[in-house]
């Protein structure tokens, strides 16, 4: 590749990633040549406001159409601008939990090493080659396995951080198992180049290695989503991490696993051949790999829904009964992929916004609250008397974590619900095991409201709030009711801005 | 009425007031009270202006998804004008009632608020014109119910009664969700009229209506605590005693029984779902009844008899009787609402709930005592008052349907209401007392009063004499509803009439006749023998009516407890082995992790081979 060819390349199409990366970059030099003992607070502000400039040029980027460039290694389409979109949202919030008050501090690490992180996750969601997805994976993984051990002399932050790494380990393998089967069959990273292939003679006269490859990329990618069978390192890692890098985990984290799993079992594998034969007027024909492996990706979710929602019932500690109801989660934004649905993009998008306003709140609640001890379901008794308005706070979000009416969390469901039921034909076992799962979820969602407003308090005085979650807790109940009330705002916006289907498009 | 969304925005108003002014304790029950009298009278002008202007609907889109388009709006028909005539009023009554009764709570003002949030809802749910405004109002109801079951939270029974109200009534919004989604995949909308539509020109398949009809009407089951999902009913009278009357007897209890009419046109072409209507409602009139015959609790006793009613109303819409059903919804809103206030009244001077420490009362409360007694004998179906006017509409309606052994149970429920209520009144308030008490303030008497003259009137807007006023305006409807109207034969209201009287008497003899035998047989006298004799007709009625029902009353309570909260315990049981079980292979051993992931992996790929044919 010649410098020419270099140069042509739209660049501009990548200027969130630089953005981030120069910000990250930056703030490791500070770091180092910053006084150990000065206060590390002015870091946060400068990554927020690289977030900003992110969100600014993503902005920018909105109404252009296909950009693919390296040799189509990045691809810029509707997809990657709605995922990164959240992803930044994201981590904007988690930093701003994280921002300091006068007794605690921050370390430098922490702040870089969110942002390579959310460097990774953007990556994943802008890649259209086996090994750039797989690197943007790595970065974000190896960026969350230090950010969980960042608290050194926190026994439960190493044990957190140690399961972590070998549980990714053991993922990772199975996805690259997966990704070299992909490669075996057609010689091919690019997975638009893969798609083309898929229905040549080899892969149909090796179908079988196809739908391996199918399934141990989807068991390998359900690490990052905590889906099972890969979700039960998620409530060590959740309880031992820091809240802030929870809420990462729980909400950034998996808003870009969603990303890779939607890209690189929709994309390569959506002409390629299934199973069961088939007559079609054109003689013996396959089903699609996609038809085929549904049940299994129906037992998945099904599996993931109960798991995290009956375990959820039994847990005491909060950060674990959230980690169990994230899994739960998990397995409902699998249900629009496992119904095949069409509306699969817009429903799984809308409903990571509702979760991650919900989600990211539910965490700075927790969060503000762990200054004192450790949170447990109890440590909300009488909350209601304490801080009102942090109670209401809490209480929308758990209203919209359960699905009722008039939250972000309802609609979403409803959107869901709509996509299950709109396939031919139905699929009610998904829409009957997601139902089970919600009424489940209500008994220990409401179990906090018990606690909150109907127990008497251990303590009396307020909880104190730092300016940074103020405005945390402002923005998601805000944004959780008037998604709730005004959901056309983000349909609207979805329809006006994204065409998903362009994911499809070589 | 074009002013009709004022009647749910003034409640909610009147929550966000009190919620963000809490300070101002003292202040929060007029502001309540304003609001929501307001609201009333919004009401009431947009039921006259209904008689005057007809039907009124207007709807604005909310949003779309792909083609779809989802809409909110406001709807003013005969049956939501009436209904939120009745919730608006009973709630303005129990915001002044409270204002005495609650008067010393500590949390005076967080009451009213969810007061204020609950009619809100409920009004809001009579006023949705589709389906998905109306379930989620219908969810938002539960929430408010839960919030004010569980008001005195530092009682644990408060506690349980709230949350087994709200996992209880989940369970049928379920059914009623599955039957929104049908329908919408059937018709590709949630409004009403387009469903509507669609099921009398026979769009939707026959077994499909009746399958939709069944799952709305197991929504309304959860919500009208007919059986077998009533426990939480009784359970939710752990609630203060002027929400068990606005919630748990007048309003959202009926909402169940609203949603069967608002769906009418869907049950009306499903002969399977109208006689599962007929035949749940009928049981759990007869089953509630007799349970409610050996109850001592004096609030558990008109939670029972609520079920009971509810039932009736239920058993009305089956046997194809919508202005039968609508009627006795009526009525019962304002009878039963009264119980439960003079209830609360008599529960606010003796501090005690068991009627057996009770009596003597009605010299201490006589006012009190005076609108029970009006209350009681407009339920127990006396005539001329309002419930024989409506319960022999529904008894017609049966008989005229030609279901017999349904139309024999609503006899015989008839009989044992008008007996366990005059049980209920006669050990409270007859006989002699030793008890201190006083009679409640004015604020508190004065929606009684209210309430006690619509228990004697509320029946003449629908009578076979003066004119089927109701049944006429509620054939104005926009929906095509078949009404049948069955002209009562002439023995039928005699019959109710000697029924009614001869459960009062009965009650009498048992519980304030028995007092002066025993009295008189010390004396042994020549009346002695007659009043021995009597006596004894007591004790064969007791052996014959009394201890035959006792010991069937007993069965259900057992049928009751056992079998149907024994299934419960079953499937929660099962819920938390499975819980366990997963927690115990969370044992935090990162091999453990790796297996089970591994395991999953080889799991999957096993099954494709296998199923896939590759071996």
């Amino acid at each position: 590749m010649d410098m020419d060819t270099l140069l042509q390349y739209q660049w501009n199409s990548m200027m969130p990633e630089f953005t981030i990366l120069l910000t990250a970059v930056a703030l490791s030099l500070i770091d180092l040549f910053m006084n150990k003992k000065k206060d590390r607070s002015l870091l946060i502000w400068l990554a927020l406001a690289g977030i900003a400039a992110a969100i600014v040029f993503l902005f920018l980027q909105f109404d252009d159409g296909v950009v693919s460039i390296l040799n189509e290694t990045y691809r810029l389409d509707s997809f990657a601008k709605a995922f990164k979109f959240l992803m930044l949202i994201g981590t904007g919030f988690v930093l701003l939990l994280g921002v300091p008050d006068e007794s605690t501090s921050v370390r430098g690490e922490y702040i870089y090493l969110i942002l390579t992180a959310l460097l990774g996750g953007m990556m994943m969601a802008s890649s259209a080659d086996l090994i750039t997805l797989f690197v943007g994976l790595e970065l974000l993984s190896l960026s969350s396995y230090v950010l969980v051990g960042i608290r050194k002399n926190n026994t439960l932050a190493n044990e957190a951080a140690f399961k972590y790494v070998v549980n990714g380990g053991i993922a990772t393998a199975i996805t690259l198992f997966g990704m070299s089967y992909l490669y075996g069959l057609t010689g091919e990273t690019n997975i638009y180049e893969i798609q083309g292939l898929m229905g040549s003679d080899v892969v149909t006269d090796n179908r079988f290695l196809a739908v391996f490859a199918f399934l141990m990329i989807v068991v390998g990618l359900s690490f990052k989503i905590t889906a099972a069978p890969f979700h039960m390192w998620a409530p060590d890692v959740y309880q031992g991490a820091e809240t802030p890098v929870t809420a990462f985990l729980s909400v950034v984290s998996k808003i870009a696993g969603f990303a890779i799993m939607l890209r690189l079992l929709m994309v390569p594998f959506v002409f390629a051949p299934g199973t069961r034969e088939v007559i079609t007027p054109d003689g013996v024909n396959y089903e699609t790999l996609l038809v085929s492996v549904r049940p299994y990706l129906v037992l998945i979710a099904v599996l993931t829904i109960l798991i995290g929602n009956v375990i959820a019932l039994r847990q005491l500690n909060a950060k674990r009964l959230f980690a169990y109801s994230s899994i739960a989660h998990a397995g409902y934004l699998l249900v629009p992929l496992a119904a095949l649905s069409e509306l699969v993009f817009d429903a799984v998008w809308f409903y990571l916004t509702a979760y991650l306003l919900m989600n990211i709140g539910a965490f700075a609640v927790i969060h503000v609250m762990s200054a004192e001890e450790e949170v447990t379901v109890a440590s909300f008794a009488g909350l209601f008397k304490r801080s009102p308005y942090l109670t209401i706070a809490m209480s929308i979000y758990l209203l919209s974590l359960a699905g009722i009416p008039l939250t972000a969390g309802f609609i979403g469901k409803f959107e869901i619900f709509m996509s299950a039921l709109g396939t031919e034909p139905k699929r009610y076992l998904l829409v009957t095991a997601m139902l089970m799962g919600t009424v489940l979820s209500y008994v220990y969602y409401f179990g906090f409201f018990v606690q909150m407003y109907f127990r008497p308090s251990k303590h009396q005085t307020p909880v104190t709030i730092s300016n940074g979650v103020t405005a945390v807790l402002a923005i998601t109940v805000a944004g959780t009711v008037l998604l709730g009330i005004f959901p056309s705002v983000a349909l609207t916006f979805i329809h006006d801005h994204f065409q998903f289907l362009e994911i499809f498009n070589q | 009425m074009d002013y009709v969304f004022l009647i749910p925005m003034l409640p909610l108003l009147s929550f966000l007031i009190i919620l963000f002014t809490r300070p101002i304790y003292k202040k929060a029950g007029i502001v309540g009270t304003l609001f929501t009298g307001a609201a009333f009278l919004c009401s009431l002008i947009v039921l006259f202006s209904h008689f005057a202007e007809g039907n009124y609907i207007v709807e604005a889109n909310w949003f779309s998804l792909d083609t779809v388009i989802i809409t909110v709006g406001l709807e003013v028909n005969p049956l939501n004008a009436l209904m939120l005539v009745i919730v608006t009023l009973v709630s303005f009554l129990v915001h002044i009632y409270s204002m005495g009764y609650m008067a010393n709570d500590e949390r005076y003002a967080t009451f009213f608020s969810y007061l204020g949030l609950f009619t809100f809802s409920m009004t809001g749910l009579v006023l949705s014109p589709n389906l998905l405004q109306l379930y989620m109002f219908w969810e938002l109801v539960g929430v408010c119910s839960f919030l004010l079951v569980g008001f005195y939270f530092y009682k644990p029974e408060a506690k349980a009664a709230a949350k087994k109200a709200f996992i209880m009534t989940r369970i049928g919004d379920i059914g009623l969700l599955v039957a929104i989604f049908l329908l919408f995949w059937q018709t590709g909308s949630f409004e009403l009229d387009v469903i509507f539509e669609a099921a009398q020109a026979g769009d939707i398949a026959p077994s499909l209506i009746t399958l939709i009809a069944i799952l709305i009407f197991v929504g309304a089951v959860g919500k009208s605590g007919q059986f077998p999902l009533h426990t939480w009913l009784p359970d939710a009278m752990e609630g203060p005693t002027p929400v068990s009357a606005l919630i748990h007897a007048a309003t959202m209890v009926a909402a169940g029984v609203y949603l069967v009419a608002v769906t009418y046109p869907l049950f009306s072409v499903s002969e399977v779902a109208m006689t599962t209507v007929a035949v749940t409602g009928g049981f759990t009139a007869i089953f509630a009844a007799t349970i409610a015959l050996v109850q001592t609790d004096i609030k558990r006793i008109l939670a029972y008899s609520t079920v009971s009613q509810l039932g009736y109303m239920m058993l009305a819409l089956g046997a194809a009787g919508y202005t039968a059903g609508v009627f006795h919804l009526t009525t019962h809103a304002f009878f039963k609402a009264l119980l439960f206030l003079a209830a609360g009244s008599v529960i606010h001077a003796v501090h005690e709930q068991n009627i057996f420490k009770m009596g003597g009362l009605s010299k201490k409360l006589p006012i009190t005592a005076t609108l029970f007694l009006i209350a009681s004998l407009s339920i127990s179906g006396f005539p001329l008052l309002a419930g024989f006017f409506s319960k022999d509409e529904i008894l017609a309606t049966t008989y005229g349907d030609g279901r017999y052994v349904l139309f024999a149970i609503g006899l015989i429920t008839a009989f044992l209401t008008a007996f366990y209520m005059f049980r209920l009144y006669f050990l409270v308030f007859s006989g002699n007392s030793s008890t201190e008490a006083r009679e409640s303030p004015s604020v508190m008497l004065i929606p009684m009063m209210v309430l006690g003259a619509l228990a004697i009137v509320g029946g003449y807007i629908q009578t076979n004499w003066f004119g089927t006023f109701l049944g006429d305006w509620l054939e104005t409807t926009p929906y095509s509803i078949t009404f049948v109207h069955h002209e009562a034969p002439f023995w039928l209201p005699i019959l109710a009439s000697v029924l009614s009287i001869g459960g009062i008497a009965l009650a009498w003899m048992m519980y304030v006749r028995k007092t002066t035998s025993i009295k008189e047989s010390n004396e042994r006298t020549g009346l002695h023998e007659l009043l021995y004799r009597k006596y004894y007709v007591d004790e064969l009625y007791q052996v014959v009516f009394v201890k035959g029902s006792r010991v069937i009353a007993y069965f259900w309570m057992y049928v009751d407890r056992f079998i149907i909260e024994g299934g419960a315990a079953v499937i929660t049981g099962a819920v938390k082995r499975f819980g366990q079980a997963g927690v115990k292979l969370q044992s935090g051993q990162v091999q453990t992790y790796g297996t089970v992931a591994f395991s999953g992996l080889v799991l999957v790929l096993l099954l494709i081979a296998v199923l896939g044919g590759y071996f």
